[in-house]
């Protein structure tokens, strides 16, 4: 069953220079339970789909067309005061930088405890305990003493930690974690990321992981689905997905360094294109080596290839016989 | 602006496929084809281009006043002529479209000579205080330690105390000093009492924009490419002659702009309060002189008024223009 | 402790301070000239024996340094010494026009402060809306407005022509005290404050919502703001509590400069509406310069503005916790 299902979603930036299409017509389902992985380059339209689903998309940006099905309920129709009442109660969001996703002026135990009260209508007390609670779920060391104090009194990965307290703070049916460990130390990192992991599995929510790193993909997710420019370029299960990959995820694969592999590292040639003038056609051609004519004409369809997988581009039947 | 401004923190490489514009170029150095883009910015932005186009009427008044003002202006004897045409203390009418004063002087043409000082203080003031801005703001914020712990102090006294009074104590004190009333330069008649004034007003006015200049020069020595320069030996003069000053010259433009605007405000005031230079007719002197008979001929106050506030917010205007268009940065 | 440590550290970094002004403006008095042939120089038929008198009476005749600690031994003893005219004490003067100018001035500023509040929100928050191109017109027009000129636009609209509003002082006669047809002395002091009040409170009101504006766009696009929002806070509490009390540290600081300038009085207000404060008696105090009053009225805004500055300091380490006072 589906948790999340989103179609043809479009969000797009009124900037002074032009109309930044950061998601431009972006489908795929989430299923209950799993671990979804969401995975682009900087500036593919990760982030801003996930501000979609909970309708926090900053100014000048807004949601110009498409459905987003949460629970068989449209997010996208809901009214703003409704909307407020799915926000860290049914879907939570981890943010990338936990330093700056943190008010610096008001003590943790204040900040979640307001969360807890918002939602549930509860006293401040009962507020509190749930806020301890749900940091001892965290590993974060000392909750008691840890709510009196402020955001800058903590290093990075701690501060990391109670954001994810933060957003779990009402059992939320749905985690997005927005590149959780970007910003953090590379050991640092491994903790938190097994402190997802370990999570998802107790609790058995459904997460969206977003990330450029298709090493924790391969570690955490069921399925993955690939955003290159605002557009979807594949989704799959893991296994087929690391096996015939779309010829920009195999990019992004060769980018990822391996210890048991001495091959180079390859990156991809290029950067991500202006989304005010997107490239015709397939919007990876202009760094695509498999790219012929039809692709700078003609937008791949995303085509069934068999075994939950889907993929948007031309050429894969050759790729495919030739891999 | 919202968005490129978040998404720049957060996926670095978002800020150049959003916004097309890469935003280290602002710190360094700034060639001619960026004052070209911000003239072309400023020429969208329609309140400067307002506040603008009243600077350039005002400047025209100034130039032409002879030809524009109807009376010439005082100690000339026709300045009272309408007081002998039996038209003193006239309401506003086609003839006198601001009325004339009790005195027997017409209000419009008055206010037409009277902008020449206000040029006279606008430019002056700020070229001083400008000055004073950029010698403090840089050698504080680029030699730091010690100097610039001193400065800010300094700068601090100046600029929490109400300045207003001590420019009342200074003007009141410069006014017993009878000197010549005029100094004859190249032809030019420059008044000494109101050039005094300016100099006190200057005096007061650096202090706030010297702390945003120095703000500014930190934020820069931090920069790379100053870095570099130091790293690769150069000295400290030409560091700040040719990177610092380049790089904080737009904010200094701004504050300058700002200025003109508050040295007007403030000379009105000083003048309105009685403190003004006694031989220079500017329009806060002129409020002064109708003060009392606001009651009965209230045109011969209320314009002389008007004249500064337009003014002064004809020089907000622009120097918020220019602020939005040099300054992507610190754009709202 | 460190509070207590750090409010005395302050306060001796005052005492050179004001040492330092207190000598500036001595000496600044002092090179305008004899103060007594400049308080005497209206009067014809004075001779050189009654200045000599007057200059001894008032400690004119000795060394300036002299005269200094002599003026300074006296100021810490809390006696600003005599006006020149009239003879009065300086302290008595200004007790005297302090209750009506700290009246005005503090009305005006706290008024000014929670205006400003909804309004730099909203203007910030509805960026390059009609309603805050509005708010952003009003308060640079406010903001270019001179404070005395407007006073008398107003003086002139609501007193002299509509009769509405009495144009001077801070009270009336019994005669005068009729406001919309009730005589009551209440409601006249309230009348006289009112076109006052609007003037200054304008007057700082554009300053504080242009701060405010622009502090608050910069915390709304801040990551935790967005976090607040995605945490299912409500706007209200987003705003009002969570992105305010991050942006409003620049008015702060300009609530606390105020408070510490409110004794200069508003001069031009003041003048303009004949308001019986200190401002007004000390444009007076300079045009006739009657150094005492002026020298009195310097130090204690001197020193209030100090001590403001210190509270000021204080504030940001109450509302900020990663500033530390020691």
């Amino acid at each position: 069953m589906n948790l999340l299902e989103i179609s043809n979603l479009k969000t797009h930036f009124f900037t002074e220079a032009g109309v930044v299409k950061a998601v431009d017509d972006v489908s795929f389902n989430v299923e209950k339970g799993c671990t979804l992985g969401l995975v682009g380059e900087s500036g593919s339209g990760k982030s801003v789909t996930a501000q979609s689903v909970l309708r926090i998309v900053p100014k000048p940006g807004r949601i110009v067309d498409g459905k987003i099905l949460f629970d068989g309920e449209d997010l996208v129709q809901k009214k703003d005061g409704e909307m407020q009442r799915y926000r860290g109660k049914r879907i939570s969001l981890i943010f990338q930088d936990p330093t700056s996703s943190l008010n610096p002026l008001f003590t943790i135990g204040n900040q979640l405890s307001d969360i807890v009260i918002q939602h549930d209508k509860v006293k401040k007390d009962a507020a509190i305990e749930t806020v301890i609670k749900t940091l001892k779920l965290t590993r974060l060391p000392d909750p008691e003493e840890a709510i009196r104090r402020y955001p800058h009194q903590f290093s990075g990965g701690m501060k990391q930690r109670i954001c994810i307290a933060r957003a779990l703070l009402l059992n939320p049916q749905l985690l997005f974690a927005d590149e959780p460990t970007t910003s953090l130390d590379v050991t640092i990192q491994a903790q938190i990321i097994s402190l997802l992991k370990d999570l998802q599995k107790d609790i058995g929510m459904t997460l969206v992981m977003i990330t450029h790193d298709m090493g924790v993909v391969a570690e955490m997710c069921k399925c993955v689905v690939v955003l290159y420019a605002g557009h979807v370029m594949e989704i799959g299960p893991i296994e087929t997905i690391f096996e015939a990959p779309h010829p920009y995820t195999a990019a992004l694969l060769k980018a990822v360094p391996r210890l048991d592999q001495t091959r180079k590292l390859i990156s991809i040639p290029g950067n991500i294109p202006n989304l005010i003038t997107p490239p015709t056609g397939c919007r990876f051609h202009p760094r695509c080596e498999y790219a012929v004519a039809l692709c700078k004409e003609k937008k791949p369809p995303l085509e069934d290839v068999g075994g939950d997988h889907f993929i948007s581009c031309h050429r894969w039947r050759e790729l495919r016989r030739g891999a | 602006m919202l968005t490129l401004r978040r998404n720049r923190k957060n996926e670095t490489g978002n800020s150049a496929s959003l916004s097309g514009k890469d935003t280290d170029s602002e710190t360094k150095r700034r060639g001619a084809s960026q004052w070209a883009v911000a003239w072309r910015r400023f020429k969208k932005h329609k309140s400067g281009l307002f506040g603008l186009g009243m600077i350039v009427v005002l400047l025209i008044v100034a130039i032409f006043n002879t030809v524009i003002a109807p009376y010439p202006a005082r100690p000339a004897p026709d300045a009272l002529k309408p007081l002998y045409d039996g038209e003193a203390a006239q309401a506003p009418s086609w003839k006198h479209p601001f009325g004339t004063t009790r005195m027997g002087l017409d209000v419009f043409s008055e206010i037409v000579h009277g902008s020449v000082y206000t040029i006279y203080v606008a430019v002056a003031a700020t070229l001083i205080t400008t000055v004073l801005t950029v010698a403090v703001g840089i050698t504080a914020g680029y030699f730091g330690r010690y100097i610039d712990e001193l400065l800010m102090r300094i700068t601090e006294i100046f600029l929490v105390f109400p300045s207003l009074l001590l420019i009342l104590v200074f003007a009141r004190i410069f006014q017993l000093g009878n000197a010549e009333p005029f100094y004859s330069f190249l032809g030019i008649n420059i008044p000494i009492g109101l050039t005094m004034i300016i100099l006190i007003v200057s005096i007061f006015a650096w202090a706030g924009n010297a702390r945003v200049v120095r703000g500014e020069v930190l934020r820069l020595k931090e920069t790379e490419f100053i870095q570099a320069e130091k790293s690769l030996g150069a000295s400290s003069w030409w560091i700040m002659l040719k990177h610092v000053f380049p790089n904080v010259l737009p904010q200094i433009i701004v504050l300058a702009t700002l200025s003109m605007a508050s040295a007007v405000l403030v000379e009105a005031a000083v003048s309105f309060l009685g403190f003004g230079d006694p031989n220079t007719y500017t329009w806060g002197r002129l409020m002064e002189e109708s003060y009392s008979d606001m009651s009965t001929t209230w045109w011969s106050e209320v314009f002389p008024g008007l004249a500064v506030f337009l003014t002064v917010l004809a020089f907000n205007l622009f120097g918020d223009g220019i602020a939005d268009a040099l300054n992507p940065r610190l754009r709202e | 402790m460190g509070f207590v440590k750090y409010i005395i550290r302050r306060g001796i970094y005052m005492i050179p301070l004001i040492i330092g002004i207190s000598i500036v403006s001595f000496l600044v008095m002092y090179a305008a000239g004899d103060p007594i042939q400049i308080a005497t120089a209206g009067n014809p038929g004075i001779t050189e024996a009654q200045r000599d008198f007057l200059r001894h009476y008032y400690g004119l005749d000795t060394p300036i340094p002299a005269q200094y600690v002599r003026w300074l031994t006296h100021f810490l003893q809390g006696d600003f010494g005599q006006s020149l005219y009239g003879g009065r004490p300086v302290n008595e003067i200004i007790s005297f026009y302090l209750f009506e100018t700290l009246k005005l001035q503090l009305i005006s500023i706290f008024l000014a402060f929670f205006i400003s509040i909804p309004a730099g929100i909203y203007s910030a928050l509805k960026q390059r809306s009609a309603a805050d191109y509005t708010i952003s017109g009003i308060s640079i027009a406010g903001v270019s407005l001179p404070v005395f000129w407007f006073g008398i636009v107003l003086i002139i609209v609501l007193s002299y022509h509509m009769g509405l509003l009495p144009s001077a002082g801070a009270y009336g006669s019994p005669k005068l005290w009729p406001v919309f047809g009730i005589s009551d002395p209440t409601l006249d002091a309230l009348a006289h404050l009112v076109m006052p009040v609007t003037v200054l409170t304008l007057a700082s009101l554009a300053y504080n919502v242009r701060l405010l504006r622009a502090g608050m766009l910069e915390v709304l696009r801040q990551d935790y703001v967005m976090a607040a929002r995605a945490s299912g806070i409500s706007e209200r509490k987003v705003l009002y509590k969570y992105s305010l009390k991050n942006a409003i540290t620049p008015l702060i600081t300009l609530l606390g400069l105020s408070i510490g300038a409110s004794l200069a009085g508003a001069p031009l207000t003041e003048t303009v509406f004949s308001w019986p404060g200190l401002g007004r008696a000390y444009v007076n105090a300079v045009s006739k310069l009657d150094f005492p009053l002026i020298m009195g009225t310097t130090m204690i805004v001197a020193i209030m503005i100090l001590v403001a500055n210190i509270i000021t300091d204080l504030s940001y380490a109450w509302i900020d916790p990663r500033i530390h006072i020691d």
